[in-house]
Parts: C-alpha cells; sequence; structure tokens
C-alpha cells in the first residue's frame, strides 16, 4: 500500500538547517496497523505528515498504492488524501464554528456526496460512534474523549484505507484513551490500514507493528512485539 | 456546498461579535460616505438630461476681447434666437430666455390676486419656442402655444398652488402695479435638476414694441440665453464657424451705422446644455453651476474613504488569520481545495459587506435629511438608486459594493490558504513558497495599508485646516469698505416707484437708529454689469467694456469707501447727471489716465450731446467675491432706477432699524413684499460653495479618523493579542508599564510620519492649486502639517494605549499563561 525509499527531510531556518528524517524507508502493506515511536523530535509526526501528503519531502521516493506522489501537484495530492486518508490528531482539531454533525460532514462536503447520502452515513458513523444524542452540540461543549470520538469519526467517515492518528490518545486520560484504542483496533479489525504515532508503550501494543525513530533514522522494527 | 459557506460564515462572525462589529460599522460608514457622495456626484450630472433629444440643444454664449481682456459671458443679444430660425435650415427649433428684464416693467416679485399679495422669487421672460425644446411636464396648458400671446404668464406649480391652491390656475389673472398677465400654464419644476432656475415665466410679447424693435437690431446688448436644437447630422464646429461668420458680418454693418469702431475679436460659442452645469467660468450664469475639479476631489474622496474601510477589513482579516490558519490547515487536511477554501472566505466577506450594506443604506435613509441640508439639495435614497433611471445607479453602487467584498475577501483567503497545513496544525506559520518554506509576513503589507490609510486620514486633517484657515481670511479680509450693520432693501420693481423712492428715503432716514441711506441698482456682491465705454470727446475708436454700478448719491459715504481724487456725486441735478462718473483705482490703471478727474468717458451706444467726463476716483474695494480681483469699475449715478435701496445703521441698533424700516415700507410700498438682507450675509453668501466644501471636509476627516481609529484599535487588539506572551516576559524581566507601552505605540509613530511625509506632498500641491483660484489668499503654513500630522499622532497612540492598557496591567503569569 505505502512505500518510501530513502525519505529525507529537512528544515532550513535561516543559515540552520535541520534533519528531521534520514533515510527512512519503510513498507506499509493494506490492513497494517502500525505504531512509530521515538522521543520528542525524533520525526516521528515529520513522517506522518508526510505519509500524509500534507508535507513534502527533500529527497526519497514515496509510492503510494504504487503511485510515486512527490512530484504530483497539490490539487493532485489533495484529490488523492481525501480519498484515502483520514487523519486523527493529539488536540483533536475539531473546527469549533462547526457542530459534531457538520464537522463529521465535512470530508463528505468536500468529496462532493450529495446531502442525502451524507446524511445518511454521517449519521451511520454517529450512530456507530455513540455519539448521536451529542450531534447538535459544538466541539467547546465536549470533554476531551468525546471530541477525539468525534475526530475519529470525522476520519473514517468517508471510509479511507488508510488512517494516521497523531498521538491520539495524548490529551486523554487513561479511560478515554483506551476507549479511543478500542475502536482504532475495531476500525482495523475492519481492515482499515492504521499509522498511529505514540509515545504510550500501552497504546503501542494495540498495532501489530512497531517503528522505533531517532534522529530521524529508523533504528528498530518489531513484529507483533511485546513492548 | 454554498449553504455551508454562508453557514459557516454567519456562524464565524456570530462567535467573534466584537471583530464582526468592528468590521461591520467600519465598512458601513465607508459605503454611507461613499453612497451620499455618490448620490450627490450623481444628481449632478443629472442636470439638463431630461430633454428629449438633449444631445442636440445647445447654449450659444459669447466671448470678446476688448483691448486685451477676454470676457466670456454666458448672454448673447436677442436677436440671435430668430436669426438662427430664419437663416440656417440645420436650426430645428430656437428660443432665448431673458437675464434681466429690458425695462424693468416685468421685472416683478410680488403679484396681486384676489387682494392677496404674493412673491414669485425669480421670474423671466421667453417665447412660445422655449417649452418645445425644454418639454418640461405641464399640469396645465398647451406648451405648444403658450408665450405667444403678449400678457401672459406660466407659472410653477409650487407657485401655482400657493397662489390658487387645488383650483385650476388656467385663465386667473395676476396682477402688479401696472398691468395684469392671464395664468396661461403650470408646468413640474421640480421633475429633473436644470440650470435654468425661474419660477414663472412672462411672453416676451409683453415688452412694449419700441422696446422690442431695438433688441431685435442690437448685436452688441448682452441680455438673453439663446438656445438652439439642431438636426442630427450637423457638425456643431461647423455650424459654429458658419454662424460666427454670419454674425461677424452683422455687427460689422451695425458698428458702420452706428459710427462705431471696435477693436478685438467677438466670437460665440456652442456648448451642449448638458454641460452647461458644469461651466463656471461665464459671467451672468446659472448660479447653481458647479466646478466640474469640485466633484472630482468629492470623487476622489468618496474613492479613499471606501479605501480606507476597506484597508480596515483586509487588515483586520489578515491579522485575525492567525486564528483562522490552524481551521484552514484542518480544512486542508481533510481535502478542501484551495479554491474551495477561497470561496469560503470570499463567502464570509460577502456576508459582513451584505449586512454593512444594509446598515449603511439605513444610515444613509436616516442622514438623508441633515445631508440635503448641507448640499441643498432633495435627494432620496429610493428615487436616486432604487427606482427608475435611478436604477442603473443603484446596480453600480451594488456592483462596486460586491467587487469590494471580494477584494475584501481574496486577499486573506489567498493569504491564508497558502499556510503549509502539517505546520499551521502544529501552530507555525509559514507560506509554501518559490524558495522554500517563509514565514508568514503579511506584517509589512499591514503596515504598508495603514500608512495609506494614514495618509488619506491626515491629508484631509490638513486640507480641512487649509480650507478653515482661507475661509477665516476672507471674513477678516478687508474688503476697503464697510460691509458692517448695512441692510440692503430690494424696491419693488414696477414703474411708479421711481417717483416715491425720494420720500422713501427720506422716510427711511427719520429714525434715530438709521445713520445713512443711499439708492443704488448695484451692490457689492450682487449682480453687476457691463458697458462699453471710449475715453475721449470724438473717438469711438478704443471702446473698453467696463464694470459699471449704477449709485444714488450718499452711496461712498454710507459704504465709507474712501474717496482718492476729485469729489463725490451732489444732490443737485444739475450738477450731476448720467453723463458724470466716478471710476475706481483699477479703471484709473486700466484706462491709464493721466489725470483722471476731467477726462472725457462716454457710453458707446448713447449719441448724446452731453459728453461725460471722471469726476473722482475712489479707493479700490472688492465689489465681487474674493476668488476676483478688483476689476475696473464706472459708477453712474442712477438714483431713480434703483433696484436697492442701502441703510446703515447704528452699531447695535439692528431690531429697531428693521421696525422702522417695516413700518415705512406698509406706508409706501402696500402691495409689494418687503425683501432685505443683512450686506454682510450677502457677501457671505459669495462663499457658499467654498463653504460648503469646508462643512464637508469637516465630515469627512471625522469620518476617516473615525473609521481609521476603529480599524486600528481592532488591528492592535489582534498585535497585542499576538505580542501578550512576549509583554508578559518583558514585564518579568524588568520591563515598566510605561516602557512597554512606548514600545507599543513607537510602531505607529513611524507609520504617522511616513503617512504625514507623503501626505503633506500631495496636500501642498491640491491646496495650492485651491488657493489659486482665490485672488485672495492665505500662503500655507507648515504648522498646518505639523497639526495634522501630530492630532492623528496622537489619536493613533490614543486608540493603541486603550487597547493595550489592559494587557500591559495585566499580571505578568496571566500574560505568559496566554496561549494565543
Amino acid at each position: 500500500m505505502i512505500e518510501t525509499f530513502e525519505l529525507t527531510k529537512t528544515f532550513k531556518a535561516e543559515d540552520i538547517e535541520t534533519v528531521a528524517l534520514r533515510n527512512v524507508s519503510l513498507k506499509v502493506e493494506k490492513g497494517d496497523f502500525i505504531a512509530v515511536m521515538g522521543p520528542s523530535g525524533c520525526g516521528k509526526t515529520t513522517l506522518l505528515n508526510i505519509l500524509g501528503m500534507i508535507d513534502n519531502i527533500t529527497a526519497g521516493k514515496y509510492l503510494f498504492f504504487g503511485q510515486e506522489v512527490t512530484q504530483l501537484f497539490e490539487k493532485q495530492k489533495t484529490e488523492l488524501r481525501k480519498r484515502n486518508i483520514g487523519f486523527v490528531f493529539q488536540n483533536f482539531n475539531l473546527i469549533e464554528e462547526l457542530t459534531v454533525y457538520e464537522n463529521i460532514e465535512l470530508p463528505l462536503l468536500y468529496l462532493g456526496w450529495k446531502r442525502k447520502e451524507r446524511k445518511n452515513r454521517v449519521e451511520d458513523v454517529i450512530n456507530q460512534m455513540s455519539i448521536s444524542h451529542r450531534k447538535n452540540l459544538f466541539p467547546v461543549q465536549l470533554s476531551g474523549g468525546q471530541q477525539q470520538r468525534v475526530a475519529v469519526a470525522r476520519a473514517v467517515v468517508a471510509n479511507p484505507p488508510l488512517l494516521l492518528a497523531d498521538e491520539p490518545t495524548g490529551n486523554l486520560d487513561s479511560m478515554h484513551g483506551e476507549d479511543v484504542m478500542l475502536m482504532l483496533n475495531e476500525l482495523n479489525k475492519k481492515g482499515t490500514t492504521i499509522i498511529m504515532v505514540t509515545h504510550s508503550r500501552r497504546d503501542a501494543s494495540y498495532s501489530r507493528r512497531v517503528v522505533h525513530l531517532f534522529d530521524g533514522q529508523i533504528i528498530n522494527e518489531n513484529f507483533n512485539s511485546i513492548i | 456546498m454554498l449553504g455551508n459557506y454562508f453557514k459557516i460564515g454567519t456562524r464565524v462572525l456570530l462567535r467573534q461579535k466584537s471583530y464582526a462589529l468592528l468590521n461591520i460599522i467600519g465598512l458601513a460608514i465607508g459605503i454611507a460616505v461613499f453612497t451620499f457622495i455618490f448620490l450627490y456626484i450623481q444628481s449632478e450630472i443629472r442636470y439638463d438630461r431630461q430633454w428629449s433629444d438633449y444631445k442636440n440643444i445647445y447654449r450659444v454664449t459669447s466671448e470678446y476681447n476688448v483691448d486685451g481682456k477676454i470676457e466670456k459671458i454666458a448672454l448673447t443679444p436677442f436677436r440671435l434666437a430668430e436669426d438662427f430660425r430664419k437663416e440656417f435650415p440645420e436650426v430645428v427649433s430656437s428660443t432665448n430666455m431673458f437675464f434681466t428684464d429690458p425695462s424693468d416693467i416685468n421685472d416683478i416679485s410680488s403679484v396681486t390676486y384676489e387682494g392677496e399679495v404674493f412673491e414669485i422669487p425669480d421670474i423671466t421672460l421667453s417665447e412660445q419656442n422655449f417649452f418645445k425644446i425644454f418639454d418640461y411636464p405641464f399640469l396645465e396648458g398647451n406648451p405648444d402655444s403658450m408665450l405667444s400671446e403678449p400678457n401672459t404668464m406660466v407659472i410653477s406649480s409650487e407657485i401655482s398652488q400657493e397662489i390658487f391652491g387645488d383650483e385650476s390656475a388656467i385663465g386667473k389673472k395676476l396682477s402688479t402695479v401696472v398691468r395684469e398677465y392671464t395664468v396661461v400654464g403650470v408646468f413640474e419644476k421640480k421633475c429633473w435638476p436644470s440650470h435654468h432656475n425661474f419660477d414663472a415665466i412672462v411672453s416676451e410679447s409683453s415688452l412694449d414694441t419700441a422696446g422690442l424693435v431695438r433688441l431685435k437690431k442690437d448685436w452688441y446688448w448682452l441680455i438673453c440665453y439663446t438656445y438652439v436644437k439642431l438636426n442630427d447630422t450637423v457638425n456643431i464646429e461647423d455650424f459654429a464657424f458658419k454662424f460666427n461668420g454670419y454674425a461677424e458680418k452683422g455687427r460689422l454693418e451695425s458698428s458702420k451705422e452706428d459710427n462705431m469702431e471696435i477693436e478685438g475679436y467677438f466670437i460665440n460659442k456652442f456648448e451642449q446644455v448638458s454641460n452647461v452645469h458644469f461651466n463656471t467660468q461665464l459671467q451672468y450664469d446659472s448660479p447653481s453651476n458647479v466646478d466640474v475639479t469640485f466633484l472630482y476631489i468629492f470623487g476622489i474622496i468618496a474613492a479613499f474613504i471606501l479605501l480606507t474601510a476597506s484597508i480596515n477589513y483586509i487588515n483586520l482579516a489578515t491579522a485575525r488569520s492567525l486564528r483562522r490558519a490552524k481551521e484552514i490547515g484542518i480544512r486542508k487536511v481533510i481535502g478542501a481545495t484551495k479554491s474551495q477554501l477561497v470561496f469560503q472566505y470570499i463567502s464570509e466577506s460577502v456576508i459582513l459587506t451584505f449586512f454593512s450594506f444594509i446598515l449603511a443604506m439605513s444610515v444613509v435613509e436616516f442622514l438623508m435629511p441633515k445631508f440635503n441640508q448641507l448640499v441643498g439639495k432633495e435627494l432620496t435614497l429610493v428615487g436616486s438608486i432604487f427606482s427608475g433611471e435611478g436604477i442603473i445607479f443603484g446596480i453600480i453602487l451594488f456592483i462596486m459594493i460586491f467587487i469590494l467584498a471580494l477584494i475584501g475577501g481574496s486577499f486573506p483567503a489567498f493569504v491564508l490558504t497558502s499556510f503549509n497545513p502539517a505546520s499551521v496544525i502544529k501552530g507555525n506559520y509559514f507560506i509554501s513558497g518559490k524558495f522554500g518554506r517563509q514565514h508568514f509576513s503579511a506584517g509589512l503589507l499591514r503596515r504598508f495599508l495603514v500608512t495609506v490609510q494614514y495618509v488619506v486620514s491626515i491629508g484631509i486633517i490638513i486640507s480641512t485646516f487649509i480650507v478653515y484657515a482661507q475661509m477665516d481670511f476672507l471674513k477678516s479680509h478687508d474688503l476697503g469698505f464697510e460691509e458692517e450693520n448695512i441692510i440692503v432693501i430690494n424696491t419693488p420693481h414696477d414703474t411708479t416707484f421711481k417717483h416715491r423712492i425720494s420720500n422713501f428715503l427720506t422716510a427711511l432716514g427719520e429714525d434715530n437708529s438709521i445713520l445713512e441711506v443711499s439708492s443704488a441698482l448695484n451692490v457689492p456682491g450682487y449682480t453687476g454689469g457691463k458697458m462699453l465705454f471710449y475715453v475721449g470727446d470724438t473717438s469711438k475708436q478704443n471702446i473698453q467694456a467696463l464694470n459699471y454700478y449704477g449709485v444714488g448719491n450718499n452711496y461712498f459715504e454710507l459704504l465709507r469707501a474712501p474717496l482718492l481724487k476729485g469729489r463725490h456725486f451732489t444732490n443737485s441735478p444739475s450738477e450731476d447727471t448720467t453723463r458724470n462718473f466716478i471710476i475706481n483705482e483699477a479703471a484709473d490703471d486700466f484706462l491709464k489716465l493721466d489725470n483722471a478727474v476731467g477726462t472725457s468717458l462716454n457710453l458707446a451706444y448713447e449719441d448724446n450731446l452731453d459728453r461725460g467726463k471722471i469726476i473722482g476716483v475712489v479707493k479700490n474695494f472688492n465689489f465681487s467675491s474674493l476668488h476676483e480681483d478688483v476689476e475696473p469699475l464706472v459708477f453712474i449715478l442712477d438714483s431713480k432706477k434703483a433696484r436697492y435701496v442701502l441703510v446703515k445703521f447704528e452699531d447695535g441698533k439692528k431690531d429697531n432699524a428693521i421696525s422702522h424700516i417695516r413700518k415705512v415700507w406698509e406706508e409706501t410700498n402696500k402691495g409689494s413684499f418687503l425683501h432685505y438682507t443683512l450686506l454682510e450675509t450677502k457677501l457671505e453668501n459669495l462663499y457658499k460653495g467654498d463653504k460648503k466644501m469646508l462643512s464637508l471636509f469637516i465630515y469627512f476627516s471625522v469620518f476617516v479618523i473615525f473609521i481609521s481609529s476603529l480599524g486600528l484599535y481592532g488591528l492592535s487588539s489582534f498585535l497585542i493579542q499576538q505580542r501578550t506572551k512576549e509583554i508578559g516576559i518583558r514585564r518579568i524581566l524588568g520591563g515598566s508599564e510605561i516602557q512597554i507601552m512606548i514600545m507599543l505605540a513607537k510602531v505607529y509613530l513611524r507609520v504617522v510620519m511616513i503617512a504625514g511625509l507623503i501626505a503633506s506632498v500631495i496636500v501642498y500641491f491640491l491646496m495650492t492649486s485651491w488657493l489659486n483660484t482665490f485672488a485672495y489668499h492665505i500662503t500655507i503654513n507648515g504648522w498646518y502639517f505639523v497639526a495634522g500630522i501630530l492630532i492623528t499622532f496622537l489619536i493613533a497612540t490614543t486608540t493603541v494605549l486603550i487597547r493595550s492598557f489592559k494587557v500591559v496591567h495585566e499580571s505578568p503569569s496571566v500574560s505568559l499563561n496566554y496561549s494565543g
């Protein structure tokens, strides 16, 4: 599904060049659940952003469903992203001006779904996530756990084959964190490929493979490991 | 999707109420002021476009050069209208309208109907073709045949209503002291604006036959406005050339007959009737005419005010964009394309502009009476832009405002959508640029826009100071005579008054509140006239057109106008006939006389054996507006043909004088309206246009400063929010509140200084050219610029300090915890 070859990413600020990723080669198969771990600043989020096509690489190759994406135009990347990738963030990143329902509906709007189709699909997801009684509330009216539920619902509403999660439980207490991880696990079981950045060993235990990053390089990969 | 954009847009505005309010109010004021100016300009350019085929209607004007001085006059000889019809087949129709009544018989201002006296303010004479060219709507009467019969009159609907109420006016008789007129038509005056300003027209055939015969022959007596309607196919330049050839021949023959030789040239010019309103170059023209530069200045100010309001919008939106950036990032990640995001921003802008538009229109409607009072018009919003022909203007206005919304919304939209989504989600603001990632630096653009805003503000403030100073200068300028404590009474213009005038003057002088009285045909500030004169006894060569004033004796003493040489007119008719003249210094210089007193001076068109001579020279005084220099002027003793009576009263006894005047008027002029004005008021009216400009400048300054301050307040709110953490750190490191507030205000000092310099240069050039329209004007003083800049700086600083005060006074711990 995903293949990267020698991915390198550098940031330039004034005269200082910082290397965020160094020759990262990674292969992700359909149905995988990968946890990316490593200390702060090791390049985990940068890798996730590149895989999600919201950031560019400096060198290397990135194949998404066999298609080289580094040379694509922004518009093509947007098209590819909205059809194939869902995002879950540590700080939820819900749009404050939109209700729960509208936040979840947003990806379908951008995909150009018809109103009736959107309604049916959003209602389905809302029911699956057990948030139908809160669908008319605004994000500020929800707890962190509830917000992350909405964020997950929004990420999966368009049935993307790939879900990228950046520390999805980082802002949650353990009970709500586990709740979110169970949801991701369930999605993975139903066939969604998940790549998750996390600091938490416990969260990583839900994945099938753990990739360890250090100073922008993959230093270790464990399959079905017990951390 | 569209519905979604508008839903979100409305919600965003509702959530950020203060931001939305600042923006809507600022923009609404901008749009309201713009609309007012737009309506004003629109009402001006509508002048004389209502007449059928107006593009083929021309007014004929005169231009002549006698002894090196070019005179441009809106009037022509009476005969032209008939000459056009007789001699030029390409003329569809022609007509004329009298400027003044040549015989005074119809120069009426009061008429009597069933024993009651009514006033008709503006009355003129014309003939039956007038309403064929100028197709005024008629409520009563047949416009095709009216004004052909003597002693007939056409009146406006207002006058008809006042005199006859709801009764029909046709066939009713209105009488003056000497004759009776039959009303033959009632026209609608206020249908559309025109340079004509009359309330009634009397038929020219009412003039006495001898007078008409003389007028029909005369080529030099400029007394009528002449209008000609031409065929579609006529080239106006060719026609003017052809006509001037004909007129030249006529004038030559006439000069030979009168044994006159006039050097220089005399031509008639043709101007399209719709351009008349914008011609301020001619003498004896409609007082309602406006200088087109005045409209341009207005237009530019309107554009600037709208620009200032738009800059506010752009500035606030870009400053706020840092707060919206994260949302944009999320939307991009979820799959929004750039165009979708741009469209969303623009739709928010459209909503905001729409609300501003609604508010602006309400403000316009509410303030319309005040505005009408200010500009002296009767505009209505609905009548001007939402109905009839005005709909076009309405559409233009609406499109302009829509474009404004697009521009206002596009800029932040494009900046925001250029953010790198991965970065903004993390709180870093980068734009993906040609050279890799660049930090978002809309600050530079904001500073530029704020500078432009302040160039406009400072420019208008400095201009206001200069206009004010010039107005003050005009007020205090020594006119060369004492205009204080003088009442000017309009005499009743009927033929019998000349027999009563001596008694009237004597009776007026009998009250001890009155110091002097004098009669006059002309008074400073009122219309004068020109006549052709020649120096010497016999030769009619070297004829000069000079201003003349008909005055009664005691005129100069009353005005306290000093005599330099010779003597005043006396009371004795044997000593001072109408052949004796007093001239002013300017005429003395102009005629290059070695010894003026005793020099022979004669009227060119009179072959009288009594030769005239100069008996005195008075010191120059400003008899017209200070826009003009003092021109050569000849005074003729003419006690009988008095249009005015001047009354000088003792200081502080105005009321006594007025009640005495009323009493005397009642006794001697029963059946006529008493019209009087203070000479000071009349002279002040000469600067009505300039004063209007001053009041508008004052209003504009207030608006533009208010809009800029509103924008600055909003902008500084966002900027201070961004710097809250920095303020906290500075406080912890020992920065005092004052130091920090100065630091925040310093940014604007630089902006105001730069804007001040730019504005000063622009204003200097514009105001110098305005001041040059006055023969007497102030010199531009550096203090106006310093004061303008200083005031703006104080307002800007105060605005920023008010906003920063709270944050600076907060405990640093609060500031440091602020997450932006």
